[in-house]
């Protein structure tokens, strides 16, 4: 009875093996491009789209097959390092530029500046200068594509304000002007605004009202943090201020979203992606809603911040038809479809300057959002953000809004704890 | 300790019913609340005041057809179900075949091997998944069944589990059986498989939940989407910077959450039976 | 010849130990060998022999992450035994279909996957408005902040890991209840014990065995705690750990380093020094069993 099972084990490992060349013999005549995209671009519409695309490329590419998979945000990550370990990394995909010096260490992403500069000027011309930049490290050096992405809005609950008292005619132009709306919320029993302390990305809108890309973010060459002491000072002050106003709950909560569906919430700064519910609220349940762009401390300057998501290619053997590929999707003609089909800003500044486009509400204040933001991780590609120094900004902010600190003392704290987490 | 309450109602009786019920309702709330956000009108704030019973069982229907239609959750269905079968079989055989020696006999080694097999299970699962990855992908196994399968078949969980099983075989059994002439192979398909029934339909069902859940795996081995498992599927939705609204995005964790409830409520009388059995033997 | 004797012992379990080899033992071994390199997955390793066992144990996180695993696993398996315990006789006092149902409805929360319990223990433990706070509110308690409030953050951990661990737990006292023979009752109550006292003088310690391995298995797992407050706090690969890392543990650390800052050596020494510390728990447990057993 054993010989029995030695067969099976020896049949199952003979057809194990069987199975394994035949995948690897069909691979070899037709080229087939591995492509890893963000779960939303995987599904419904947006989905119909990219397979489209995918099959204007091929007719012109005969031969060559494109299978799309879809992931979340960790999940690309996640599997980009475990295939760039394994060397079964995807052909095109796309991420955060945010992740971009980590994958460049794990040698997942292909340099395409020689590629880049064989484009026509017309083509290049068409990026958005600021994501452009955030590809481009050092001279030399393009590491990706810029994609999608978002400026952060500020999203009005008219029904509160109007209940409050306030005129939503026009929206704040400064941060005090703005700072007494919220006081004015409250006074009619409502809250003003989600803690902004709790997360990362909220921490920097704010910060943004006050500061800018340069004094924000890293300083790669000595290792330390380029946030400014003076203004991150004024910056907690500003959550000190907020926190009789604000909901306890964060931007990205659920709950947030459910109190300003039922009209208890005034003000959610936040990116275009609870535009879907808000949406939704306004035909099933009568919310009145708008977005506007976050008021900065003087007048024509505004708070918020950009990031944008990437086409990456892999290095290796499909290279130059990888990076066709993450041309042809990139190309004005198809970021204007892909963003009249979303509704979507995006970084080719070429098809959001197309009148069908620019005429969308969500991407004409999008566009302008991106402008005024500052960038929420810059300079991209160089070094790789330890997990330290988020956790670190998000402690001291949250910890001087509590009182433990003054906002004098915390940014001093926040700042020589960020240089310690950096120079490790 | 089952006394027949059959005096009269007493203070106890009272206290104990509203306790217990007390508790199945803490137990059970959290996903009557996940049903009643998958059937409730779009646009309706969910997470606060939660629903107490569904109110459109039209618009769950209509998240429920969508996410069929527009995800490929049927065949993540598929995938995972074979996965999970595939495994459990592997796991069954591989593991009573072993478990069947290590509980019954003495042999050079023996001690040593069980020790290392029990060590494995206080190494955390984070340790050897790169490299167990990276030899699955060496083997040309990515993407493939046998790349989700044949890793998690050497269960160190499911050998110990076995092992106290079948240490309460009887000895004579084995003796008689020897005496009738069986061999060894013939004592383990005819004597002591059928007296571990129980452990084994246990350890089927609890490998089915743990293999229905599994996340890490079958993302760095099945990435790409034809072999998404319904774990990966649903992890499409989890996202929290999606664009999706939640009532969709609990449609797909609902869909996700059914067959092991399903697979539960069918066999929760083995279940019960079986891990308390292996647990008695420790 | 004594091979002979043996060899159909070694056939019965070569499958078995051939793959375990293959994915664990090799795995395992592929770590150890790692964790004494600096290794980013694809360079070459550089040999750094027990520097990353040195800055791991040196480093700030690491005494946070073992601090809060002590602090949870003294808290949450007690408790969570006791309650098991607890639900067990209460089931076990039912009979027919209500014990069936009870004992069920125990289980449920066993079944559910992580991340939607995570999901809908976030919405009860929102501030101002979550389900807990609105009761708490009904009693005139002001709001309590239970997943950033660092002074509340591991209880809320614990709440949630007990509703679950209580009813895996429950099932395994369950059984071993019903196989203490009743006369044992009999000769107590006979003797004039109440009920209370049949409880701690009969069935605690007929349950010894079962209470033992519920025991040192849930310490086995407790200490590898992960998906949970992963899921409550939110985190991901770059913030992880919740508000002061209060919510930091061995293995979440341990992720972080591999799939955050892509360093797998480190990651694996880890991982070998969080094995240690579970062996040492696992080998005092089976130390005092040994103890209690001379006695």
């Amino acid at each position: 009875m054993k010989t029995i099972i030695r067969h099976c084990a020896r049949l199952a490992g003979a057809a194990a093996l069987i199975v394994a060349g035949m995948i690897s013999t069909a691979a070899a005549e037709d080229v087939t491009l591995e492509y890893w995209v963000y779960s939303d671009f995987a599904q419904g519409d947006a989905l119909a789209l990219q397979q489209e695309f995918i099959k204007e490329f091929t007719a012109k590419h005969p031969g060559v097959k494109i299978n799309i998979t879809g992931k979340g945000d960790d999940d690309l990550t996640a599997g980009q390092v475990a295939g760039a370990v394994s060397g079964n990394l995807p052909d095109v995909f796309m991420n955060s530029q945010s992740v971009g010096a980590e994958l460049v260490k794990v040698k997942a992403l292909a340099n395409i500046y020689d590629k880049w500069m064989a484009m026509p000027e017309e083509y290049r011309a068409q990026f958005d200068k600021d994501a452009l930049e955030g590809c481009m490290a050092k001279p030399g050096e393009l590491y990706c594509l810029p994609y999608t992405g978002f400026g952060s809005l500020l999203f009005r609950n008219l029904t509160v304000l109007q209940k409050a008292g306030i005129d939503t005619s026009k929206p704040p132009a400064t941060w005090d002007e703005w700072l007494e709306q919220m006081k004015k919320v409250k006074q009619a029993g409502m809250y003003a605004i989600p803690d902004e302390t709790l997360i990362f990305n909220s921490i920097a809108e704010i910060y943004a009202t006050s500061g800018n890309t340069k004094s924000w973010g890293f300083n790669w060459d000595n290792h330390t943090t380029r946030i400014d002491p003076k203004i991150m000072a004024k910056v907690l002050g500003k959550f000190v201020d907020m926190v009789p106003l604000n909901s306890g709950t964060s931007r990205n909560d659920q709950a947030t979203k459910d109190l300003f569906i039922s009209n208890q919430l005034a003000f959610h700064t936040v990116g275009p992606w609870v535009n879907p519910t808000y949406e939704q609220a306004a035909k099933n349940s009568g919310l009145k809603y708008d977005f506007v762009l976050i008021p900065g401390d003087e007048p024509g300057k505004t708070g918020g911040i950009r990031s944008y998501e990437m086409v990456g290619v892999a290095p290796g053997k499909h290279e130059d038809l990888a990076f066709q590929f993450a041309a042809f999707i990139t190309e004005k003609t198809q970021m204007a479809r892909w963003a009249k089909l979303l509704a979507r800003y995006n970084a080719n500044a070429a098809a959001m300057a197309d009148p069908e486009v620019s005429a969308l509400p969500l991407i004409k204040t999008s566009v302008d959002a991106a402008h005024g933001a500052m960038d929420v991780a810059a300079p991209y590609f160089v070094g790789a953000v330890p997990n330290c120094y988020n956790s670190i900004v998000i402690d001291m902010a949250s910890a001087t809004a509590d009182g433990e600190y003054t906002p004098e003392e915390g940014a001093k704290q926040m700042i020589s704890e960020l240089n310690d987490c950096l120079a490790k | 300790m089952s006394q027949n309450g059959a005096g009269p109602v007493s203070v106890w009786k009272i206290l104990k019913w509203v306790v217990a019920l007390l508790v199945a309702a803490i137990a059970i709330f959290p996903i009557w609340w996940m049903i009643n956000v998958v059937f409730a009108l779009p646009g309706e704030p969910v997470s606060l005041n939660p629903r107490l019973w569904p109110t459109s069982l039209s618009a769950g229907i209509a998240n429920i057809h969508m996410i069929f239609a527009q995800t490929e959750f049927l065949r993540a269905y598929g995938i995972s179900v074979a996965y999970a079968l595939l495994t459990i079989a592997g796991v069954l055989v591989f593991g009573s075949l072993a478990a069947f020696e290590f509980s019954l006999f003495e042999f050079p080694g023996r001690r040593v091997l069980f020790g290392f097999v029990l060590l494995s299970l206080m190494v955390p699962s984070a340790v050897t998944i790169i490299p167990a990855y990276l030899l699955t992908s060496q083997l040309g196994w990515l993407n493939t069944m046998q790349g989700l399968v044949v890793p998690g078949i050497a269960s160190a969980f499911g050998l110990f589990m076995l092992v106290q099983f079948m240490r309460a075989i009887p000895k004579d059994m084995i003796e008689a059986a020897r005496l009738d002439g069986a061999n060894h192979f013939q004592i383990y398909w005819h004597v002591a498989l059928p007296l571990s029934r129980n452990a084994v339909v246990t350890l089927a069902i609890l490998t089915f939940i743990q293999t229905w859940g599994n996340y890490m795996w079958p993302l760095i081995v099945g990435s790409n989407a034809e072999m998404y498992t319904v774990s990966q599927v649903v992890g499409l939705f989890n996202s929290p910077l999606s664009h999706h609204t939640v009532d969709t995005v609990m449609t797909a964790n609902l869909l996700a959450a059914i067959p092991p409830l399903v697979f539960f409520l069918i066999f929760q009388r083995k279940i019960i039976q079986g891990i308390a059995m292996s647990g008695t033997k420790g | 010849m004594s091979l002979r004797r043996h060899l159909p012992h070694y056939l019965m379990i070569a499958p078995f130990m051939i793959l375990f080899a293959a994915f664990f033992l090799y795995p395992i071994l592929s770590g150890l060998y790692y964790s004494f390199f600096d290794w980013n997955g694809v360079g070459t390793p550089n040999y750094v022999g027990l520097a990353n066992y040195q800055s791991i144990v040196g480093s700030r996180d690491f005494t946070r992450a073992m601090t809060n695993l002590a602090q949870y696993i003294v808290i949450t398996v007690p408790l969570g035994i006791l309650i098991a315990l607890a639900l067990a006789l209460l089931v076990d006092s039912f009979t027919g279909r209500w014990a069936g149902f009870f004992r069920n409805a125990y289980f449920m929360p066993v079944v559910l996957p992580a991340f939607l319990a995570a999901t809908i223990w976030r919405w009860i433990y929102a501030p101002n408005f979550g389900l807990l706070n609105m009761i708490l509110g009904w009693f005139g308690v002001r709001s309590i902040n239970f997943l950033n409030d660092t002074g509340t953050m591991l209880y809320a951990l614990i709440a949630v890991d007990v509703w679950v661990s209580a009813g895996f737990n429950m099932v395994i006292i369950l059984a071993g209840l019903k196989n203490i023979p009743m006369e044992l009752y009999e000769a107590a109550r006979l003797d004039g014990a109440s009920k209370w006292q049949q409880i701690v003088h009969v069935t605690i310690p007929m349950l010894g065995p079962v209470l033992f391995f519920v025991f040192t298995y849930g310490l086995i797992s407790a200490m590898q705690v992960f998906d949970k407050p992963w899921l409550l706090t939110g985190s991901s690969f770059t913030s992880y750990g919740g508000r002061r890392h209060a919510l930091l543990f061995p293995v979440m650390d341990m992720m972080g380093r591999a799939f955050g800052g892509v360093r797998f050596g480190e990651a694996a020494a880890y991982g070998f020094i969080l094995t240690v510390a579970i062996v040492a728990v696992t080998a005092f447990m089976f130390a005092l069993r040994a103890w209690r057993e001379r006695q």
